[in-house]
């Protein structure tokens, strides 16, 4: 899969997607911080921006990564029922749900955002699912159709 | 002689000799829309429309325009002009009207001589004008009432008058009777033919049903300022700025600048702007002098029929009736201008009609 | 019956009922529609008078929301101290949901709205027909029995009116206002939910994922961003537009495909659980530009998950106001 994508575009085999993750200060950020402190090996193919809550990340931010040119985009939180503000993640997950319906529905390829909830003693959790969202994006190539064009 | 006849099957000739030397723009059907284009495939264009929905300032003054570029390094700024302003660029197929909104957009962009535009002005300068005359204007036309004609050839440099099976070509600047020298393959035209687009002048001059006194709005508007009538002018109004974005005499712009900062790089743009959005008079302080509907609605009839006769002895529209069929909400221009028109001043009170 | 029959009985009890609440004194001002100067068009009006009733129409070209006056309350719509005055407000079911999600969202006070309801049987497609009509004038355009007949200077067309009405009006399933009489006079009904299958855009979402963005793209290149779409829409309403923020700027606003493409997208995020299928957007765009299916998307997300139709009544919270533990994550990435 991965060769065909990459052949059909023409991209470089030594290409990296970059992908973006926005993690929740209390949860995420620490279960990321868990993950390095252990040696666990995960992809370099993250950039980590730190938020308060996952509730904080406007779906602007995704979109603006995209256009931006980020290959991927990853929002992490706390489980349902244990955000640090009470229920900062039950809102954003409504917010994502409709982000992720509209994004497939207009023609955007479902792997490139992905929601997912890591707690901060889920170090090997963490790496998994980092590990999964690398795999996926880089299947899916560069972002093309989103990024803005420089003409 | 400098009347020539081309025939309508002769079109893909005269593009396949002047897209050498020219960016050929034409009328092109945008999935219903007609709009100006750079033509890449002479059977692209269509000269049977009524009037393009986009307006040909899109060709000069598109909608969005870079205005310089720029990259960083540790140290420095480097600024790039723009490279493309000697190119020469051919409008074929411009209707009347809208070639005169060239000659207001001439006052907009070099004002009063202290200031030019230099993008806009050179890319006029190599810009030759190849127009066609309106055979069957539209009922929401009116530029006899705002001094033009679907015959007027003044703004051309060479004019087209559709006669059925052919075209009669007409050099009328010096720019044009050069090209329509040049293009030596073209065959005479007869005296028939010039009669025949007389009469296709005549007729069309006459079909124009919409008759506005504009001379009589322009004096109301004077005094009107504060009248109650923008109440009900504005009342239907949503704000959305279609009358500007279609209108071939709007020019203002807003200033944006993009940045690729993962590049170093980044542009500033001009991109359309509107008088009828919110944010258009919005200062810095966070006053804002236009802040209710009614006021930015009389602002564009105010600028179009009172600020544009006192500062350039011109009126600001052309009479093209693309804000009629435009609008969302039906803010029929001529039923504003009738408003205007039937105030009248009863001793110190002015009440309308 | 023929919708030309249909029309004729909206329009007297349009004017009935007008009169009424304007003689009761129920109402100050009247919002409604008139007839349009080009053809394929109305024009919003506002009434003061008795003797103006004869002005209102109904003429299946009455595709503006006349919600959409309410939130930013107008000028003309305020007495001299700025307070809401009392409005009547001619409404087709989609105007009436538009009400009811304003008095969820606290832009209006329904006790300041009487509702002119009515059943509404369609807007005619504007865009489909001037396609189809092409580079010709269009003088005329009337429904006789079930046509929509368009005339010419020297032609005449004529099109099945149930093809050619707005692809939202054809699945509609709330054609007078969800009110009760509190509210509204002439016909109003009390839904408390709706059944839809959604099988109008199955189809389209059944496609790839490269044959929904050719789609979307074609569809919408030729946008000219003049912003008409959210300025017709009742439920767009903010003082500042994302589009129009500048500290940061989130989006460019050139016509370059990406700028266009996230001006959609976000003005759809925003809508969500919040849209009304007016269709409204889809009337006004002056080049043409369907939305129906976006807008149809947005009723399918609110209803399948989170069983919500927007604008049945004044009290349910919208989905995006609201959040609950068992809200369904089926979309979150898990360990596999």
């Amino acid at each position: 899969m991965t060769e065909t994508i990459l052949e059909e575009k023409k991209i470089d085999e030594k290409w990296e997607p970059k992908i973006i993750a926005f993690l929740c200060n209390w949860c995420s950020y620490a279960g990321a911080d868990l993950a390095g402190v252990s040696r666990i090996q995960y992809p370099p193919n993250i950039r980590i921006v730190r938020v308060p809550c996952s509730g904080r990340v406007n779906p602007y931010f995704i979109i603006k990564s995209l256009v931006d040119g980020w290959d991927g985009v990853v929002v992490s939180g706390c489980h349902p029922g244990d955000c640090h503000y009470i229920s900062g993640n039950l809102v954003a997950r409504r917010r994502f749900a409709i982000l992720k319906e509209l994004l497939e529905f207009f023609g955007i390829e479902p792997g490139r955002v992905n929601f997912m909830w890591a707690s901060a003693a889920e170090g090997e959790r963490f790496a998994v699912l980092i590990r999964k969202v690398t795999k996926i994006v880089k299947e899916l190539g560069p972002n093309t159709k989103f990024q803005k064009e420089w003409c | 002689m400098d009347q020539k006849i081309l025939k309508k099957d002769q079109i893909g000739k005269l593009y396949n000799e002047l897209v050498g030397e020219y960016d050929f723009y034409a009328p092109i059907n945008k999935k219903g829309n007609i709009a100006f284009e750079k033509i890449e495939n002479p059977e692209d264009i269509v000269l049977d429309y009524l009037n393009s929905k986009i307006p040909p300032k899109s060709v000069l003054f598109p909608q969005n325009e870079v205005l310089f570029e720029y990259t960083l390094d540790e140290k420095d700024v480097e600024i790039t002009d723009r490279q493309d302003l000697e190119q020469k660029i051919l409008i074929f197929g411009i209707r009347p009207c809208d070639a005169y909104s060239f000659e207001l957009f001439a006052n907009f962009f070099s004002f009063h001589g202290d200031w030019k535009d230099d993008i806009y002005l050179k890319k006029k300068e190599n810009t030759t004008l190849i127009g066609i005359g309106c055979n069957t204007p539209r009922t929401t036309c009116f530029c006899t009432s705002v001094n033009g004609n679907p015959f007027k050839k003044d703004n051309m440099d060479v004019f087209l008058t559709d006669l059925g099976d052919t075209y009669l070509v007409e050099g009328i600047s010096d720019k044009g009777k050069g090209m329509v020298q040049k293009l030596s393959w073209l065959s005479d035209a007869s005296k028939d033919d010039l009669k025949k687009a007389e009469e296709l002048a005549k007729i069309a001059e006459e079909s124009i049903t919409t008759k506005i006194d504009v001379d009589t709005v322009v004096k109301n508007l004077e005094t009107c300022f504060e009248h109650p009538v923008w109440d009900e002018i504005s009342e239907s109004c949503i704000g959305c700025g279609s009358c500007a974005y279609f209108c071939p005499t709007c020019t203002c712009f807003d200033v944006i600048d993009e940045t690729d900062h993962y590049n170093n790089r980044g542009r500033r743009i001009r991109i359309w702007d509107t008088c009828q959005s919110c944010l258009y008079t919005l200062e810095t302080s966070g006053h804002n002098p236009r802040d209710t509907k009614i006021q930015r609605c009389r602002n564009r009839i105010m600028h179009k029929f009172s600020y544009y006769p006192t500062n350039y002895d011109l009126l600001g529209c052309v009479g093209c009736g693309r804000c009629v069929y435009v609008c969302p909400a039906n803010n029929d221009l001529r039923v504003i201008l009738d408003k205007i028109n039937k105030i009248e001043e009863k001793e110190d009170e002015k009440v309308v009609a | 019956m023929g919708i030309e029959t249909d029309n004729k009985e909206i329009i007297s009890s349009i004017r009935e009922n007008a009169k009424w609440l304007l003689s009761e004194n129920q109402v100050d001002v009247i919002i409604g529609y008139s007839e349009g100067t080009v053809p394929l068009s109305s024009t919003p009006i506002i009434i003061r008078k008795e003797e103006d009733v004869d002005k209102l129409i109904w003429n299946n070209l009455c595709y503006i929301n006349l919600a959409r006056y309410l939130a930013p309350l107008m000028p003309q719509l305020c007495d001299s101290e700025g307070n809401s005055l009392k409005i009547g407000i001619v409404a087709k079911g989609c105007v009436g949901r538009a009400v009811n999600l304003l008095a969820v969202e606290k832009q209006v006070n329904l006790d300041n709205i009487k509702m002119i309801g009515f059943n509404c049987n369609g807007i005619v497609n504007r865009s489909k027909i001037d396609l189809e009509i092409g580079e010709k004038e269009i003088l005329d355009v009337s429904i006789s029995g079930d046509d929509i007949i368009v005339k010419g200077h020297d032609w005449e067309k004529k099109f099945p009116y149930d093809q050619y009405i707005n692809e939202l009006c054809k699945v509609c399933q709330i054609k007078s206002p969800s009110a009760t009489d509190a509210n509204c006079v002439g016909e109003c009904q009390e839904l408390e939910s709706i059944h839809d299958e959604f099988s109008d855009i199955a189809e389209f979402e059944s496609k790839s994922a490269d044959e929904k963005w050719a789609y979307i793209k074609d569809a919408l290149q030729v946008c000219t961003l003049c912003y008409s779409c959210r300025q017709a829409c009742p439920m767009c309403y903010c003082n500042l537009c994302f589009v129009d923020q500048n500290m940061p700027t989130w989006f460019g606003k050139t016509t370059q495909f990406t700028d266009i493409f996230t001006f959609h997208l976000i003005r759809a995020q925003h809508l969500a659980g919040r849209c009304v299928a007016c269709g409204a957007c889809s009337s006004v765009c002056p080049v043409g530009i369907d939305l129906n299916i976006i807008t149809r998307k947005l009723e399918k997300i609110a209803k399948e998950r989170f069983d919500y139709t927007s604008g049945l009544n004044a009290e349910t919270i919208p989905p995006m106001m609201d959040f609950k533990m068992e809200d369904e994550e089926e979309f979150m990435l898990e360990e596999d």
